[in-house]
């Protein structure tokens, strides 16, 4: 039936390229669009320093998954090629005369430079093979950079870093970003380019290579291409983009220590980079948004929050290797099919009681951790909003049973959701 | 003239074990030549040290008269010859139209470029769509290739193979494992798009040998005993007595 419209080989190839040059645009026009309004929305200064702290995880992101994603090499040390960018910055903006003729924004090219510079010499000899020894190799620089920041203190700064005054740099047309609204559109028009310009390579002849090479190096090979060269210029891009968004780590923070580039930032990137979903482009994003949000605004609530990150990493390498953006594309042929709706009582239901099992069990984590931490004599904690004794009985009897009711609903209605979603997936008569 | 392929005094060990104990072939230019064999004879390993998989332990191979030692496949498949596998080697996540454009990257002056965009190149996507008719999958276009039959997935193989033009075709065991009608549109396929290359060929459909090559050759533990048209090689006293007898009364 489909066969008609496609056997005619032009047919295709000009709904492609049509495609190609118009809908694509769309999304961009609207993210454009939304980093231009979101200052107006959210106004508050933190607002303002949770987005920038976003919009720069976005980037670092994005260039992580040039590699995990769409090149097949996991590393475990990127976060070196973002910090090297940033100190470059940094030492740039103390360098008085010259950094007085270079205009702010201009200052992620220079970062980028040198991340890409860094990429270059270790890409040399860690892009040869990829999988396990590439990991290693990337594990064992992260730690080689990551040491040198104590050693070489005249570029690290030693323990307490370098800082700089992103304020000394050439007016950019009379604006000298001494303000965070300022940093913030400086911030935002990078990842719009940083985000247009990576989301492009994946659609030239090299991030297509990129593609069959992660899928299947050998037969790369066998069609002319070098899997490793084709690995090491992926490598060298996604360093560029790793010391741009160091270069806006700089501008928005103006201070960089070694806590920028030791593992325990690769390692995060990492976490942020699966959360979203490796498979899409759309995926690190994500990911970096529900990431940054996680760090920034449940820190406030409680000390355990790299505890519950942990546990949602895991669940999403377990049950849902696609991550966040894996999880949405999962709805598309539903949606196709017009059927998403039958999905919406299923999800609440399931979802709904899930989600106040995961409370529960959350407020007895929190309890148990209180009683265990706090200062002697104070019994009293509050969480969702009430205050209580975490001494009685009465509060733990609550959560115990909040949690066992919300995961016993949640189980029951769990077959009713697999049936709706088979339903869902399933074309009106066709048994195909 | 230069032979298309040339291999003098050829051998390969595996630590102590030989396994091609000195071949000496010449393919000559537009010939199809199919090299057959017992199970165990080397066929597999030959082809992988023609195309560069592993380094030779002694020998030359002669590509058009270039010495191919110390090249890696790339280099191989750049100089004009194209391989296929034994088990399947697609890229199974890729359309099908992907794995046929990523095959005409390198031979269209594409290389490692980072700045022209795949999908706006019309020569690019017509060439392909070109191959994917030769190979009829066209109405498979836009499906990943992991989902295709088996017998399709051996045709995008080939399409694969061919379509950066190389001159020089190997093919290793290119029906192993199909139906007899998927044979007959798989010899018919290949009869089609190796048409004036030079096409090399293992294989052990005994139907499929003598129906496409015009050329044969006999590899038994290690050694080539015999090489010539497929009526010299049937009536070879010495091929029947090591491996063809019973095949060929079958046949």
């Amino acid at each position: 039936m489909t066969d008609q419209l496609t056997t005619d080989p032009t047919k295709p190839a000009q709904r492609m390229r049509a495609g190609s040059l118009t809908v694509p645009l769309i999304p961009w026009v609207l993210a454009a669009a939304l980093l231009m309004v979101l200052p107006f929305i959210f106004t508050a200064n933190s607002a303002i320093t949770i987005m920038n702290q976003m919009a720069i995880t976005i980037i670092f992101a994005l260039a992580y998954n040039m590699l995990l994603g769409q090149g097949g090499m996991l590393s475990f040390g990127h976060a070196v090629y973002a910090g090297v960018g940033g100190f470059a910055c940094v030492h740039i903006m103390n360098m008085d005369d010259f950094f007085a003729q270079i205009p702010l924004p201009l200052l992620p090219v220079f970062g980028g430079l040198m991340g890409m510079g860094l990429a270059t010499i270790v890409g040399s000899f860690s892009t040869r093979k990829a999988g396990t020894v590439f990991a290693m190799i990337s594990l064992g620089v992260g730690e080689l950079i990551a040491a040198c920041s104590v050693i070489i203190v005249a570029f690290f700064g030693g323990e307490e870093g370098i800082s700089g005054d992103r304020t000394y740099g050439m007016p950019f047309f009379g604006v000298e970003f001494l303000q965070q609204i300022e940093v913030y559109y400086l911030i935002a028009a990078w990842l719009l380019i940083s985000a247009a310009l990576m989301y492009l390579y994946s659609r030239t002849p090299l991030g297509r290579m990129a593609n069959a090479v992660r899928d299947n190096p050998e037969r790369a090979e066998f069609l002319g291409y070098s899997a490793r060269w084709v690995r090491f210029f992926s490598f060298v891009a996604s360093g560029f983009f790793a010391g741009v968004a160091g270069a806006l780590f700089a501008i928005n923070y103006e201070i960089l220590t070694e806590e920028n580039l030791n593992t325990t930032q690769s390692g995060l990137i990492l976490l942020a980079t699966f959360l979203g979903g490796v498979g899409f482009f759309f995926g690190p994003i994500l990911g970096a948004i529900v990431f940054t949000l996680v760090q920034t605004v449940l820190s406030l609530q409680t000390e355990l929050w790299g505890f519950y990150l942990g546990i949602v990493f895991v669940v999403t390498v377990m049950f849902f290797p696609g991550g966040l953006a894996g999880l949405i594309m999962m709805h598309v042929p539903a949606m196709r099919l017009g059927k998403l709706g039958l999905l919406g009582m299923p999800y609440l239901k399931t979802l709904g009681s899930g989600a106040v099992g995961c409370l529960g069990a959350a407020a007895l984590i929190e309890m148990t951790f209180h009683a265990r931490h706090a200062s002697a004599g104070d019994h009293e904690m509050t969480i969702y909003w009430t205050t209580f004794d975490t001494h009685s009985v009465v509060p733990w009897i609550i959560a115990i049973a909040v949690t066992l009711i919300g995961f016993g609903i949640a189980r029951r209605t769990a077959p009713a959701l697999a049936e709706a979603w088979g339903q869902a997936n399933t074309p009106d008569g066709a048994m195909r | 003239m230069t032979a298309a392929l040339q291999l003098d005094g050829l051998k390969k060990s595996f630590g102590k074990t030989e396994i091609i104990r000195g071949v000496d072939l010449s393919i000559g230019k537009g010939e199809r030549h199919a090299i057959i064999g017992p199970n165990g004879a080397g066929k597999s390993t030959l082809f992988n040290l023609i195309t560069g998989r592993f380094p030779q332990s002694e020998g030359h191979i002669r590509l058009h008269g270039e010495d191919l030692a110390g090249k890696a496949p790339f280099e191989i498949n750049r100089m004009g010859l194209s391989r296929s596998f034994q088990i399947t080697n697609i890229f199974p996540k890729m359309t099908v139209f992907e794995n046929v454009r990523c095959s005409l990257l390198w031979s269209m002056g594409y290389r490692y470029n980072f700045w022209s965009m795949v999908g706006r190149s019309r020569a690019l996507t017509e060439g392909t769509d070109e191959i994917l008719d030769q190979i009829n999958l066209t109405a498979r276009r836009d499906l990943p290739a992991g989902v295709l039959s088996y017998a399709e997935q051996r045709a995008l193989e080939i399409g694969i193979t061919i379509a950066g033009g190389a001159d020089v075709i190997m093919l290793d065991e290119p029906t192993a494992g199909m139906s007899h009608s998927e044979t007959d549109y798989i010899v018919e396929l290949i009869r089609t798009v190796t048409e004036g290359k030079t096409l090399v060929m293992v294989e052990h459909d005994m139907g499929v040998v003598f129906g496409l090559a015009d050329q044969i050759s006999v590899l038994v533990y290690g050694e080539i005993i015999a090489t010539g048209t497929p009526e010299a090689v049937r009536a070879n006293p010495k091929v029947q007595e090591a491996y063809l007898g019973e095949a060929l009364e079958a046949h």
